[in-house]
């Protein structure tokens, strides 16, 4: 089933967005471009996110209570949405890293026999 | 709704500002302005998707998505007003049709007795599956059991919590004789056992029901239904208290029976209850015993209908095994027969949570029939608008393919066009069920042959759930293949077509869709117009048959002296007086009178013995016979063959005689003169009781239009002793119903107290026999026709269709040379090619469905060729009008004008 497989593939590219916008606000309250552009900047633009993207997932993230917006100014002085970080999000963030750890860890173990084999020559 | 507004306008600002952020960015690292913007929307993405997206992380997406779509689909509707409203309306006559049969089916055979449990209650019934000497007679055969019986029964038995005995005061719906503060009337009423409400759980509305009590101290009460409540008292509850008299008894009214109660038997509700007692006056069916007998004493004779409340944790079957027990008790004790014979008769416990089955009986079988031709209809009336919204579709590939390449989903595209359907199949769900409510109760006028069917039709939840559910199904039915059809498209080759879209090819799958729903369109239009073939020439062939007696010209009547005290000697003088009084009055020709009047229903049936034993070996058949009065035969003008007629001279004191018919004479005698030679009824000969047969007629119709003509004896009714209500037949000179008021006026001046029932003439009662196939004939003609004119009309636009796409074809070809003559044969040609294919599916369907319905015909076979090829024919004809116009339109093409086209 099509539908399913796309479903599943979405799920896991919202996941690791959503980790990646918590991570980002980590680091104090940003807004909308300013978070696209740090997480571009951190991955040292290997992860191409389509910027519009963002957005259905940041209201996602306020749903389950993990961001807040606020109003404030962006620094050229233009009235703009800031999204915070809450308590709740903070632990979540957490949790998402350990799974993202363990995630990473096995798919690694998984692949690291191949890149040996590919290297040994 | 306001929060819903700021949060999206909440939504544009931070896009907004994204997009000038980025492009505030890009400038810094130096593009020029305008590429610095185009960059960043690029960056950002399809900003009304990420708008979606976001409304759907809202979770409002559902509300407003139906409320965009339904939004769009009545702006598209609305742009198409004559489509819109041809399609609404042949739904509305699909949809309605199969509510209005439905809330028929839902009265006669759905419905629940308005009484406490009814699943716990089981109808007695009985059969004998061969005749046996010394067996009971019966009134009302298949129904009735032995009184006796009865009275065993509610004494003792180990199945039934209460045992409920009735019985109708008559035949006819109406033989009782009411007499009101001195004004007699006819109404119907029923014989109960004093455990009758009780048993089944019925109060009171006013006053109280029947008890025990009442039947076992006779006290001459009576319980009124609701109904005749209204119709004679308006409703008034001092009416409780009231004596009124019935069949000649006063009887003091002590209650009223709630307004759903409406008996046991669902189109035959009585108009009062009495207890059983037995008292002169009012009789079990209006039957009179032979002097100083009684019904209620007679073992041999069974007139008792019987139903058995089960007691909890009791099976059906073990209750059936206790009453076979019962019946062979009662046939060995009561009547004496040997075992053997006994065991010739069956005993049936029927389910009677519905109520007695003589009504269901009846329509069940017409009713089902009828709603798998409105199921028919439906079908057609689907294939139809499908064909019609594909032709549309078709018409919107741009629209669709331009939403697609905007990025909307195909399923969004599909929802929407589905909502499209469902929205067009609820409105005309809406106008059907406003078509039904009046089309069921002409259905009842219909159906009832003008007499009114005391049936309620409600309209309850579960005919609203029917309509939906109905209407929905259309809706999926005739949305679902267009909706799928138009938007599997590839979006680029879509959008270059010119706006003709004469570049396609055409014969894509969408147009074989199109095929195929005319055709099968078609094929079910082929079922519906052999059926109404079937059906209309059943009727001719009834209506036309020789009946063997003239039934133009006679006005009956029937009259039930009994009830006011005439029996004996003084009953026959009556009906003499009557009769004498009759034929004198200007505009009689002649006039006589019979027990029961011809193709009432009615019979008396009994085995004969012949003097000297000459019957055939074949004992078991059964002759039908009437008590007549004299010129009866000459009256229903049957023709007389042989000897004489029964005439004037024939009274109690002469001797017995009888006229018998053809087909009789030649059973029991052969060649030899049935002349002079005697028989009785029953299984041996009496001498003392037989009947000398000194005329021979031509066989006539007795009880019912079809089948052959029954073996027929008539007798005097002044000779057989078992005289009660009587039947006039008066021949008139002209209009027979200009008679009925002098009829009434001369019964009046002989005794003004007998009331006239079922006042009528032979053509009417006739026409009431022949009710179903009427019925019949009439639905199956109207709802063919309707399919003939939906499938011309989705045959006319396909072919439309196609011809307007193949514009550019047809010119070249007449551009190479082909002639006018040759297009309008190719385009006929392609329109015959699809009815044949359609006739070709649909001839074994409509042969398979007209053996179901074979019961149901007379004078014709199923698979009668004369009618199929008609049908055939018919269609082939209504094809070539269907698709002449858009064939010479095609023919009519200017090359030069259809080359530049695109």
């Amino acid at each position: 089933m099509s539908t399913r497989e796309e479903r599943e593939r979405i799920e896991l590219l919202q996941g690791t967005l959503d980790l990646l916008i918590l991570r980002t606000l980590l680091f104090g309250p940003a807004h909308g471009h300013a978070i696209a552009k740090a997480i571009e900047r951190n991955s040292q633009n290997v992860l191409q996110v389509e910027q519009g993207s963002l957005y259905p997932a940041l209201h996602r993230l306020i749903r389950r209570g993990w961001i807040s917006a606020e109003a404030g100014t962006s620094e050229n002085n233009r009235r703009a949405k800031y999204y915070r970080l809450t308590a709740q999000g903070r632990k979540q963030l957490n949790i998402e890293r350990t799974k993202w750890g363990k995630l990473a860890g096995a798919i690694a173990r998984i692949l690291r026999p191949a890149e040996q084999q590919r290297s040994e020559p | 709704m306001k929060r819903r507004k700021r949060m999206l306008e909440e939504l544009d600002q931070d896009i907004l500002d994204h997009i000038e952020a980025e492009t505030q960015d890009n400038i810094a690292r130096g593009m020029p302005p305008e590429e610095a913007r185009y960059a960043a929307r690029r960056a950002f993405g399809n900003t009304a998707l990420v708008k979606e997206d976001v409304r759907e992380v809202w979770g409002w997406q559902w509300l407003e998505r139906l409320g965009q779509d339904l939004r769009y689909g009545l702006r598209t509707l609305a742009k198409a007003p004559a489509l819109s409203v041809v399609v609404v309306l042949s739904l509305a006559l699909g949809i309605g049709a199969n509510i209005a049969i439905f809330s028929l089916i839902d009265a006669v055979m759905l419905r629940m007795l308005p009484v406490k449990d009814p699943q716990q209650l089981v109808l007695l019934s009985s059969h004998q599956t061969k005749p046996v000497h010394g067996g009971p007679g019966y009134s009302g055969y298949g129904i009735s059991l032995s009184y006796s019986g009865f009275e065993r029964l509610r004494r003792q038995n180990e199945v039934f919590s209460s045992v409920i005995g009735f019985v109708p005061l008559g035949f006819d719906p109406e033989s009782v004789t009411v007499n009101i503060d001195g004004q007699p009337s006819l109404a119907g009423g029923e014989m109960v056992s004093g455990n009758y409400f009780a048993g089944l759980g019925v109060p009171a509305l006013v006053g109280r029901p029947l008890t025990n009590e009442d039947e076992e101290r006779v006290t001459r009460v009576t319980v009124l239904s609701y109904g005749y409540w209204t119709r004679q008292f308006g409703r008034d509850p001092a009416v409780v208290g009231k004596t009124i008299t019935l069949g000649g008894q006063p009887h003091t009214i002590v209650g009223v029976a709630p307004p759903e109660f409406f008996g046991v038997e669902p189109g035959r509700a009585p108009d009062f209850w009495v207890p059983l007692a037995d008292e002169p006056g009012l009789t079990p069916w209006s039957v009179q015993p032979p002097k100083g007998q009684s019904l209620f004493t007679d073992k041999q004779w069974w007139w008792l209908m019987i139903m058995g409340r089960l007691k909890p944790g009791v099976s059906p079957e073990q209750a059936r095994a206790a009453m076979e027990v019962w019946l062979r008790q009662t046939l060995t004790g009561d009547l004496g027969l040997s075992q053997p014979d006994a065991q010739a008769f069956v005993i049936k416990l029927e389910p009677a949570s519905r109520g007695l089955d003589s009504l269901r009986g009846e329509f069940s079988q017409p009713l089902m029939i009828l709603m798998g031709v409105v199921g028919l209809v439906l079908l057609i009336a689907c294939a139809n608008v499908a064909g019609l919204l594909l032709a549309r579709a078709q018409a919107r590939r741009k629209e669709i393919a331009v939403r697609l390449a905007l990025g909307a989903s195909r399923a969004r595209l599909v929802r929407q066009l589905l909502t499209e359907s469902l929205m067009l199949a609820a409105a005309g769900g809406l106008c059907g069920t406003a078509f039904a409510g009046w089309g069921a109760r002409v259905l009842l006028i219909l159906m009832s042959g003008g007499a009114s069917l005391p049936l309620e039709l409600h309209f309850n939840l579960k005919i609203v759930a029917f309509a939906a559910a109905v209407s929905m199904l259309t809706g999926v039915l005739f949305g679902l293949a267009p909706s799928l059809g138009s938007t599997r498209l590839s979006v680029g080759p879509t959008l270059k077509e010119s706006a003709s879209g004469a570049s396609q090819r055409p014969h894509g799958p969408r147009w074989r869709l199109g095929k195929s729903l005319v055709a099968a369109q078609v094929a079910f239009t082929l079922l519906l117009v052999t059926g109404a073939g079937l059906f209309v020439r059943t009727l001719i062939n009834l209506e036309h048959q020789d009946l063997g007696f003239d039934p133009h010209g006679v006005v009956l009547f029937g009259v039930n002296p009994t009830q006011n005290g005439y029996d004996g000697p003084r009953l026959i003088a009556l009906y003499d007086r009557l009769l004498q009084r009759i034929q004198a009055l200007p505009g009689v020709r002649t006039a006589s009178l019979s027990a029961y009047t011809l193709m009432s229903g009615w019979v008396n049936s009994a085995p004969i013995a012949v003097e000297g034993g000459q019957t055939k070996p074949d004992q078991n058949a059964i002759v039908l016979w009437n008590l007549v009065g004299p010129d009866f035969l000459n009256t229903m003008r049957i023709r007389l063959l042989l000897g004489r007629g029964i005439g004037e001279q024939d009274t109690a004191t002469s001797p017995r005689v009888a006229v018998v018919n053809q087909s009789l004479a030649r059973k029991y005698f052969g060649n030899l003169d049935p002349l002079g030679r005697s028989f009785t009824f029953g299984n041996t000969f009496k001498a003392d009781e037989a009947y000398e047969i000194v005329g021979v007629v031509k066989d006539a119709k007795f009880d019912n239009m079809r089948g052959e003509v029954p073996l027929t004896a008539y007798v005097p009714f002044s000779q057989s002793g078992l005289t009660g209500p009587m039947h006039f037949e008066v021949r008139t000179a002209g209009d027979p119903t200009l008679l009925i008021p002098s009829l009434r006026r001369a019964v009046r001046e002989v005794d003004s107290n007998l009331a006239l029932s079922e006042v009528k003439t032979q053509s009417q009662q006739i026409d009431e026999a022949l009710v179903q196939e009427k019925l019949f004939a009439l639905l199956a003609s109207f709802f063919g026709g309707l399919a003939l004119a939906l499938a011309a009309i989705g045959l006319y636009g396909t072919m439309t269709y196609t011809v307007g796409r193949r514009t550019s074809e047809i010119g070249i070809r007449m551009a190479l040379g082909a002639k006018q003559s040759q297009i309008l044969r190719m385009v006929l040609g392609e329109a015959f090619t699809l009815v044949l294919i359609g006739a070709a599916l649909g001839l074994p369907l409509a042969l398979a469905a007209a053996r179901l319905v074979a019961s149901k015909l007379y004078g014709l076979k199923a698979s009668d060729p004369l009618t199929f090829s008609a049908a055939i024919g018919l269609q082939l004809a209504v094809a070539t009008l269907a698709a002449y116009l858009p064939a010479r339109r095609a023919s009519r093409v200017d090359p030069m004008v259809a080359l530049r086209f695109e």
